[in-house]
Formats: C-alpha cells, sequence, structure tokens
C-alpha cells in the first residue's frame, strides 16, 4: 500500500513541476473559449488521450517581485492548465517561489471582471456595491468625456497614478498620451512608493538611473550586506541565489543591517541591529572609518569620485505646503566639497558615536568596516525598502554609495551596491519611459529643453511643442493629497490598488470630515478584480492580466523580457493599451499637431484606420511601439533626434549620449529573455551587458562599446564612469537626521511595515489562490514577546492599534516569523481586513518624495 | 459575472481525484490505528480508559477544532490536523474542561506530545529547490521544532535547497505545518499521531 501511494505521489510531483499529462489532463473541461496564444512551440498533446487538443507552450516572466523569473505556460483548449520554471532562463533556472508556482491561477479568480462597470451613485463609495455593468461604448465615452472635460477646464485638476507592473509598450503609450497628448505632467507611477528614493539617488550620484552591476554578482561576492531588505521573503529565488554562493563559496559571508530580526536575518552570520532611521549614522561610520584609517581605495577615489554636500537639517515633509516652503525648496541644493571637507565632515561619525546612535555595537561596525577595507573581498550591497521608505531614503542611498565609491567596490564582477526592485517592471516601465511628473523616457526629464528637444523629434512634434510640460507635475502624494481636498477632479489608475498601498489611509478614504475629495471626484480604475480601489471607482475598466496579452517587463539588472499571450482574456476584458487608445481617441477629438489631427500624428503608427481600431496583431502593436521608444536609446534611427544627442548645432551645455542606454530592437527579444541593456550591435550579434562601466569584452558582459564610445580605458580599477558630470560619480556627505517621530510615553512603540513571502503587495492575486491564502490566511502584528507581557497581550488576542494618524484592528503574535526587538511591530500589508495603511503616516524623503512606512510610532491596547 | 473554473484548479483537482483513493484508504488505515489527540492526552490505552466521551473539551476549544465521531472515534475527541491543527493556547482550556484528566496538565506548548510531523520527501516542493518552506515559518515552534538546511542545488551552482528538517525530540505534533502546506492532496507535511 505505501508503495502504490509512492507511486502515485511522484506521479502528482512531475505533473506539477514539469507538463500535465496523461490521463489526468483528460478530466480538464474541454469547453475552452479557443486559443489566443501565439506559443513558441507545440506538444503532440497527452498520450492516450486521443483527439484531444495540443498543448501550447508559450513563454513568459512571472509578473510578482522585482526578480523577473523566466517561466513556461502551458495552454491546453483555450486555458492555462501549467505554469513552471523556464529552465534554460538563466536567472531562476526552472525554479519558482510557491507564488511564481501558483502564477497560473491568478487568472481564475471567480470574481474577475468581465464587463466595464459603471457607479451611478456616488453616495455608494467605499461599499462593496454601487456599480453597474455597461457597455465599452458607454464606459469609454463616459470616461472619455469627464477626461475631456477636466482636461480643457484645468489640467491641473487631473491626474494619472500609473505602476511597475505596467508592460514597457503599454506605459509607453501611456506616457506618450499624457505628456504629448495631454500635455500634462501630472502622471505618477506607484514606484514612487518604492523606489523614488533609489532613483533620485542614482541620478545624483551617477547621473544615470541605473544599477552598475546585475544578478551574476551573487556568484562571486565574498561578502553580502543586505540593508533594509528582506531578501529572504520578498525576493525568494534571489534568494536562494545569494544562499548558493554563502553555502558553496569559501569563507563568503553575510550581514544584515536590520530593525527587526527576519527570514532573512536568520541565514546571516551577523545581525546589525539598529534603531529606526540610524542606519545614516552606521553607513557613516564606516565611511569615516575607511577614511580615518587609510583603508580606501586611494588611486579610486583620486580617479573617479568628486565630493559634496548639500542642504541639511531639512525638517519632515509632512505639512502639504512642505515643498514650497523655505526647507522645501533647497532640499536638492549641494555644493562640491573637497576630499578634506568631505574628510572632516564624516569625522564625526566615530564608531562609538555611531554605536550610541543606533544601538549596534562598534565592533560589529569596525568588523564590518574593516572588510570593505580589505582590497581583497568583493562585496556587494542589497538593499530595498528600508533604505527607500525613509524620511531620509535618498540620503540613504547615498550613504551606501559613499562606502562603495571610497572603497572601489563598485562595477567589478562580485562587487557593488546593488538597489532592488520590487515590482515585475518598477525599472523597465515606471523609470525608463518616463512614468515619472518629471520625467520622459529614457532618463529624460521634463524641465531639461535638450530633453524636450529630443522627444519632439521622436514624436515629431513641433519645435517647442513640449514647452508646455517643462514644470514637472504633481508626485503621487501630493495627488492624492490634493484629490483629498478636492483639488483633483480625474484621477485615472492601472495595475495598482491604492486605496490599500497608499500611506495614512485615514485621509484619503474619506473616512475624516475635511477630506472628502474622493467622492466627488471622478475616478477610473483599469482591474481585473474587485478591490478597495474599485470600491471607489465611477467606472471600471475589465483589464486583461499578465499573458492574456503580449507585454514586457524589465527587472532590476536592466534586463528586458517578453512575455507572450498565452491565452484570452475572459469575457469582455481588454488590454489596457487598446483603453488607453480608445480613450485618447476620443479626447484628442479635435485636437490638431500642425496640419494632422493629434491623435493620427501621434498614434497613427498603431492605428487601423480600416477598422478604425487598434491594429488587431498585438504582437505588431507592441513591436512598433517598442520600436519607436527604443529610438530614445538609439539616436541613431532618426537623424533629427541624432542631431540633438550630438548636439550638430552646438545649442547645449552636454552631450546627450543616448546611444549608451541601448535596447535591441524588439524582435531579438523574444527569442532571448536575457538582454541586459545597454545591448551593442556587435559583428551582427546583440550583446549585452553586465557590469556597467567596467573594461573588459562586450561579449563577456563588460561595457566595451561604452567606454569606448566616451569612457577612459587603463583608468583605476578598470572602470570609467562616463555618463557621470566630468566622468566623476558623487560622493555626498549626509548626515544623520532623527525620524519624524519617535516612540514617547503616549505612542511607545515602532510599527513597521513590509511583504511576506506567500503575497504580493496588496494581495489582490494572491489571495484568491486558493493554496497560498491557505497558507497565510491572516495579516498578524508581529510583537515581541517581553511587550505582549507587559501590555497582558496573548499569542492570538485581538489589537487595536492607533497612531497618531488612525487606526486598525489586527492579530497579535509572538511567533518568531518575524521577530521584533522590544519595542518594534511588524505587520504586512495584504490584507484588507486589516488595513494597516489607516495608521501609518506619509512624512515622505524630502528630495524623493517616497513616504516612510517604516517607523509610525503606535500605541496597541487589547481589542 | 460567472468565469468558468480555472483549469488549472481543475488540472489540480483532477490530480486529486486520481490520488484521492489511494490516500483515503492509506489514512484511513493509518488513523484507525491512531488518531492525533488533543493536547496532554494520555498515552491511548489510559487515554481509552479516561476518557468519559463527554465532548467537553471540543466545548471549551476556542477554535472548535476538536471533533468526535461515532465510527472512527467512537465518541473520543481528535483532530484532523489538516482541517484544524491545535493552535496551542497559552491556557489549554481544553486540558481545563477534562473533568477525568484524560487529558492531563502540560507545563506549556513545547511539553505538548500529540505527535510528530512528517516530511514526504517525494511530494515537498522545497526539496526540488522551490522557495517555499511554508511549514516552517508556519511553526509556533520555529527554529526548535522545524529548522532549515541549506545546501548547494544538485547540477546548479546558481542556487540552494531550502530543506525543511524536523526535531523529532522538539515537535509537538499540533498540526499547523500540515494545515498550511502549499500541496494538497494528499499534503508534503503530514502528523504522525503519538503511538502510531
Amino acid at each position: 500500500m505505501e508503495l502504490s501511494r509512492r507511486v502515485f505521489v511522484k506521479g502528482v510531483a512531475v505533473a506539477m513541476a514539469a507538463t500535465a499529462a496523461g490521463s489526468l489532463v483528460a478530466c480538464q473541461d474541454q469547453t475552452g473559449s479557443g486559443g489566443g496564444g501565439s506559443g513558441t512551440g507545440t506538444d503532440p498533446g497527452p498520450s492516450g488521450g486521443g483527439a484531444e487538443a495540443a498543448i501550447v507552450k508559450t513563454k513568459g516572466v512571472c509578473r510578482f517581485c522585482g526578480t523577473g523569473c523566466g517561466v513556461i505556460c502551458e495552454v491546453k483548449d483555450g486555458k492555462l492548465i501549467t505554469v513552471y520554471g523556464d529552465p534554460d532562463n538563466k536567472s531562476n533556472m526552472g525554479l519558482s517561489c510557491v507564488k511564481g508556482l501558483h502564477l497560473g491561477q491568478i487568472l481564475y479568480g471567480d470574481d474577475r471582471f468581465v464587463k466595464p462597470m459603471i457607479r451611478d451613485d456616488k453616495n455608494t463609495k467605499g461599499t462593496p456595491g454601487g456599480l453597474r455593468e455597461a457597455t465599452w461604448e458607454e464606459a469609454l465615452d463616459l470616461v472619455s468625456t469627464k477626461l475631456q472635460d477636466t482636461w480643457r477646464n484645468d489640467k491641473s485638476r487631473l491626474a494619472f497614478w500609473g505602476s511597475g507592473q505596467q508592460p514597457i509598450t503599454e506605459g509607453y503609450a501611456l506616457a506618450k498620451f499624457w505628456k504629448a497628448g495631454l500635455l500634462c505632467n501630472n502622471i505618477d507611477p506607484n514606484a514612487r512608493l518604492c523606489m523614488a528614493s533609489a532613483v533620485v539617488a542614482f541620478m545624483n550620484v551617477f547621473q544615470t538611473d541605473e544599477p552598475m552591476g546585475s544578478y551574476t554578482d551573487l556568484d562571486l561576492a565574498d561578502v553580502f550586506v543586505t540593508w533594509g531588505a528582506n531578501m529572504a521573503e520578498a525576493h525568494p529565488v534571489l534568494y536562494s541565489r545569494l544562499t548558493a554562493r554563502k553555502v558553496s563559496g569559501p569563507g563568503v559571508k553575510h550581514y544584515d543591517i536590520t530593525t527587526l530580526r527576519t527570514s532573512t536575518s536568520k541565514t546571516a552570520d551577523k545581525v546589525l541591529m539598529f534603531r529606526p532611521g540610524s542606519d545614516l549614522a552606521v553607513a557613516n561610520a564606516i565611511s569615516n572609518y575607511l577614511i580615518q584609517n587609510n583603508l580606501y581605495d586611494k588611486d579610486f577615489v583620486e580617479a573617479h569620485v568628486q565630493f559634496k554636500e548639500g542642504a541639511e537639517n531639512l525638517g519632515h515633509a509632512y505639512e502639504d505646503g512642505y515643498d514650497a516652503s523655505d526647507a522645501g525648496k533647497t532640499v536638492n541644493d549641494v555644493t562640491g566639497i573637497d576630499f578634506a571637507r568631505f574628510s572632516e565632515r564624516m569625522s564625526t561619525y566615530t564608531l562609538e558615536y555611531a554605536s550610541q546612535i543606533s544601538g549596534v555595537p562598534a565592533a560589529d561596525i569596525e568588523e564590518l568596516a574593516k572588510l570593505f577595507g580589505d582590497p581583497d573581498k568583493k562585496i556587494m550591497s542589497l538593499w530595498t525598502m528600508g533604505v527607500n521608505q525613509h524620511t531620509r531614503g535618498t540620503w540613504m542611498n547615498h550613504c551606501i554609495y559613499n562606502i562603495h565609491l571610497l572603497s572601489g567596490k563598485i562595477s567589478k564582477p562580485g562587487s557593488g551596491p546593488f538597489s532592488l526592485t520590487g515590482q515585475p517592471t518598477a525599472c523597465g516601465t515606471a523609470r525608463e519611459v518616463g512614468l515619472f511628473a518629471h520625467r520622459l523616457p529614457a532618463d529624460l526629464v521634463v524641465n531639461n529643453p535638450q530633453h524636450r528637444r529630443y522627444a519632439e523629434a521622436i514624436w515629431d512634434l513641433p519645435n517647442e511643442y513640449l514647452d508646455a510640460i517643462e514644470a514637472p507635475g504633481k508626485h503621487t502624494v501630493r495627488i492624492f493629497r490634493d484629490l483629498s481636498k478636492g483639488d483633483i477632479d480625474f484621477l485615472w489608475s492601472c495595475a495598482n490598488n491604492w486605496a490599500v498601498t497608499l500611506p495614512r489611509l485615514t485621509r484619503y478614504l474619506g473616512k475624516n470630515p475635511e477630506y472628502k475629495g474622493i467622492i466627488d471626484a471622478f475616478i477610473v480604475v483599469n482591474e481585473p478584480y474587485p478591490t478597495l480601489s474599485t470600491q471607489y471607482a465611477d467606472v471600471v475598466f475589465p483589464a486583461a492580466m499578465w499573458v492574456e496579452r503580449e507585454g514586457q517587463y524589465g527587472n532590476a539588472e536592466r534586463r528586458t523580457a517578453v512575455f507572450e499571450k498565452a491565452v484570452d482574456p475572459p469575457g469582455e476584458a481588454m488590454w489596457d493599451t487598446w483603453i488607453f487608445l480608445q480613450v485618447a481617441k476620443r479626447v484628442l477629438e479635435g485636437t490638431m499637431i500642425g496640419s494632422t489631427p493629434a491623435f493620427d500624428h501621434l498614434f497613427g503608427f498603431v492605428w487601423d484606420s480600416a477598422t478604425d481600431d487598434l491594429i488587431a496583431d498585438q504582437r505588431e502593436v507592441n513591436r512598433r511601439l517598442f520600436n519607436e521608444y527604443r529610438i530614445f536609446s538609439n539616436p541613431d534611427l532618426n537623424d533629427a533626434a541624432q542631431a540633438i544627442n550630438k548636439d550638430s548645432e552646438g545649442k547645449f551645455e552636454a552631450l546627450l549620449k543616448m546611444e549608451n542606454k541601448q535596447l535591441a530592437p524588439y524582435d531579438e527579444y523574444l527569442d532571448n529573455a536575457a538582454l541586459t541593456w545597454p545591448v551593442r550591435e556587435v559583428d551582427g550579434k546583440w550583446l549585452a551587458t553586465t557590469w556597467r562601466f567596467a573594461e573588459g569584452k562586450q561579449s563577456e558582459g563588460f561595457d566595451e562599446v561604452g567606454i569606448e564610445m566616451y569612457g577612459d580605458a587603463g583608468k583605476p580599477g578598470g572602470v570609467s564612469f562616463y555618463k557621470s558630470a566630468g566622468k566623476k560619480p558623487s560622493a555626498v556627505f549626509r548626515p544623520y537626521e532623527p525620524p519624524a517621530e519617535e516612540p514617547d510615553a503616549e505612542y511607545p512603540f515602532w510599527f513597521c511595515t513590509g511583504r511576506l513571502l506567500e503575497h504580493w503587495h496588496s494581495g489582490s492575486m494572491t489571495r484568491r489562490v486558493p493554496n497560498l491564502d491557505n497558507a497565510l490566511p491572516e495579516a498578524l502584528l508581529y510583537m515581541n514577546a517581553d511587550d505582549c507581557a507587559a501590555l497582558g497581550i496573548s499569542n492570538g488576542d485581538k489589537v487595536k492599534v492607533t497612531s497618531r494618524h488612525g487606526s486598525f484592528d489586527i492579530t497579535a503574535t509572538t511567533d518568531q516569523r518575524v521577530a521584533p526587538p522590544a519595542g518594534m511591530t511588524f505587520a504586512p500589508f495584504f490584507a484588507e481586513e486589516a488595513l494597516i495603511n489607516l495608521a501609518v503616516h506619509d512624512y515622505y524623503c524630502p528630495l524623493s518624495k517616497e513616504p516612510d512606512y517604516k517607523k509610525t510610532c503606535i500605541k496597541i491596547e487589547k481589542a | 459575472m460567472s468565469i468558468p473554473l480555472p483549469s488549472v484548479l481543475k488540472g489540480l483537482a483532477a490530480l486529486s481525484v486520481g490520488i484521492a483513493a489511494g490516500y483515503q484508504f492509506f489514512s484511513t488505515g493509518t488513523t484507525r490505528k491512531a488518531l492525533l489527540r488533543p493536547p496532554g492526552a494520555l498515552d491511548e490505552p489510559e487515554f481509552l480508559s479516561h476518557c468519559l466521551r463527554c465532548g467537553k473539551c471540543g466545548l471549551a476549544c476556542p477554535y472548535r477544532v476538536i471533533k468526535y465521531d461515532d465510527s472512527l472515534s467512537q465518541g473520543t475527541p481528535y483532530l484532523i490536523a489538516r482541517e484544524g491543527p491545535c493552535r496551542l493556547c497559552d491556557d489549554f482550556p481544553c486540558i481545563a474542561a477534562c473533568p477525568s484528566a484524560a487529558l492531563a496538565p502540560v507545563a506549556d506548548k513545547r511539553a505538548v506530545k500529540m505527535g510528530i510531523a512528517v516530511i514526504d520527501r517525494d511530494l515537498c516542493i522545497a526539496l526540488q529547490g522551490m522557495r517555499c518552506e511554508v511549514c516552517y515559518r508556519v511553526c509556533p515552534l520555529i527554529d526548535e521544532a522545524i529548522s532549515i538546511e541549506y545546501s548547494l542545488r544538485k547540477g546548479d551552482s546558481h542556487h540552494a535547497i531550502f530543506e525543511p528538517v524536523i526535531n523529532a525530540e522538539k515537535c509537538v505534533g499540533c498540526g499547523i505545518c500540515e494545515e498550511r502546506c502549499i500541496i494538497s492532496d494528499p499534503v508534503a507535511i503530514y502528523m504522525k499521531p503519538r503511538g502510531s
């Protein structure tokens, strides 16, 4: 009997991990809606299945975290039956996490929106009811009329909130519609909530928004430092790679710098537990130690680094008027200083001083500093939201770069600072196509005239046409604060769930009589499933999910990957590009660019005039959009753009050098998911770049072409930072400044938010997968056992959490999955019923405008 | 707004139909010998002689997971871990409610001995290199009763195996890992009741 069970069991494992095969599949529903796939290959079909349809395989990319695991989708009778890790994908080699293993099921929750929905009575907002089915014609006309009215009346009163989950071409089409079509900068992505601090620091330090290293560094490093990152849960497969290096590399060490013990701390050799906000002091102490003990790389620093200090005593961004205040206006100011001045500023941060502020033993900081001072050690820093969601998030990014610049551990195989991303295409879309309020595609910014001329050339716009968008628009927090005050009349969002993920929801969700704007504004949401956000929508457009259309993601290591369409969306759901362009067509009716109608001018190349609709072939639409977007990084494809790039008339100050960010033609990505940009054509082959700014052969992943064109060979460390001003990145001194709130008698606990492995972000997808929901059915408040005892709280008790900003109810636990020290608490944000963001404050980093989700002060009472 | 049932779910359902018979037979065979008793239960013969079949432990259980069944348990209390495991309450109300000391007081949750978790190595996806370890993370005695052993994945220098390992000395057999296991029908980790 045991034997027979084993046989069955093995069958199951094989079926789940590889291909659904044999008679088991024959039990499946045969009434599928017909394949919409454009697969890469077919299998002859299950043996013994008779006349059954073949299984079609398509290539995909996981749509959860920023790791970017490749997957294979198997489709039969128009249904996605299996998703498994792509064994040929170099990044994940067939592996996945439990979320990835259940990817296929996210399409098949039983409450998909399959028709456009309209809310007739605004009084039903904030309730599960109130939406009725509508035709596409009615919904598109209604949204277009509202958008057009607001647009003609006052552009500052409309806004789009985009996402690091929108595929590249969809984001690009949207950015073009908003910036060139509506001439409006009120568009910002949810990446403002996770990557903005990283982005601002990238631009400040390197003048380019990209990591220089890659995942390959995980295979080569001698020391890993995780800063405010629970990689073990938030980047599961990438963490497997780090762990593989740890268990196989001789003497490989991992230091976890954190405010609470997480799953990541458990595998670390040493945990440096710091008091919230004091990580700046710890990082500065390492920099100072390197300087004071002559352990920094002098040749490297001399050749490659310039020094700066900036505006300080910034106060805290909480009041609506902060950005326009005296402090708020100066936050970006920096001054060049010499190394002596930089060293002097750093000299305050002795090991003892940092220890006193942070609570980290001086000996532990010294141990890590010595490793940075060892020229033979390859060190990789990895960080995520603990660093970015920080009232001094941009500064903290600077502090990490300072250490790597001083030690010369950057742009070298196995050594480098690496900013991880949390969404599948936070880099590829939100950051690269220009979804931010101040950006244009490919690192260009609206307030730079040369950048506007360059965009005008590619979009074939009249000279100075884009001067209308010279001033940056509203950032995310500003959009939602203005919405709450009644200063936004039209809000549209896509691929996000702002009613769960924004901080300080008590203000935004209309629960405060002072802030009822969300009820009055006209809100449009593109969504596959009912969420808390759709409860506030006036119109819901039913959106195609993931592989229900073809799209592209760009992951944390500059890797661009296409996912093919595998199945048709259910009911009348449509892909976002179609929705955007249908609205654009209506809104731009009557607007001319030069002598042509604006819509035709901007989107005629993807429009089929015979059917008066988007070209039906999705691959072709994607190809055309991508190849136009690609001109931004390959100016030689457009003479007018090239003239501006090369500044042939001598009008501009700096060389744009757009071609160093190169992307390959679209079709190259269909066959190769491993192209990390810049992608260079060398002898007819498209070659990726693994280590940016590093000397070596292009064919081995080094930046040979870039250095040859713009950089200097033979410099110390074998690197040349040719994108930085003067080819020198900036080490900027940033002091420790205290958090916005600190525990006191009334609110004695820190509250930190984050993510856990089984669920992704607001849970709108993973909670609809029964196995994932069963594995982690409830969001808990993780507390220290001594704190619980002092408050008379038992494991499993319901508690009420209150901050100065709001309150929520949740179950408390002393389980050690997340183990906070005394005075610290933690909860994940995937659960709508324990809506933790009601209490989280919305103080943001004054430079990046990214809110701090990690340091709200709370009190806890037994409910 | 009705959407056809997910094919993946159906696929898995089909799989589970395929093996359900085998599993049922197997597990019934086992459970006849040994049931997962509530915490504090005396050794099986003694337990059977003390238990009054009064049902008070089940009424006292705040999670309502204690079952009684005429044919299977003849009125004595037991748990089906996958449906409802023991939450190891701080104050063990089930034990307090037992009038016959069939459930005897325990010092704390670490002193409970309902059984031992067993990982089915053929089913466990963590052993294939998938990042799962749900059983580990839900364990109320994490890093004591269950820990993770790290090793390089065979034939893959880029990834590690995160293998959950049960410590038979420390596992109390509460069944929470079996309840939460990501693999269903059969689950990849199951309770071996004490005395079986």
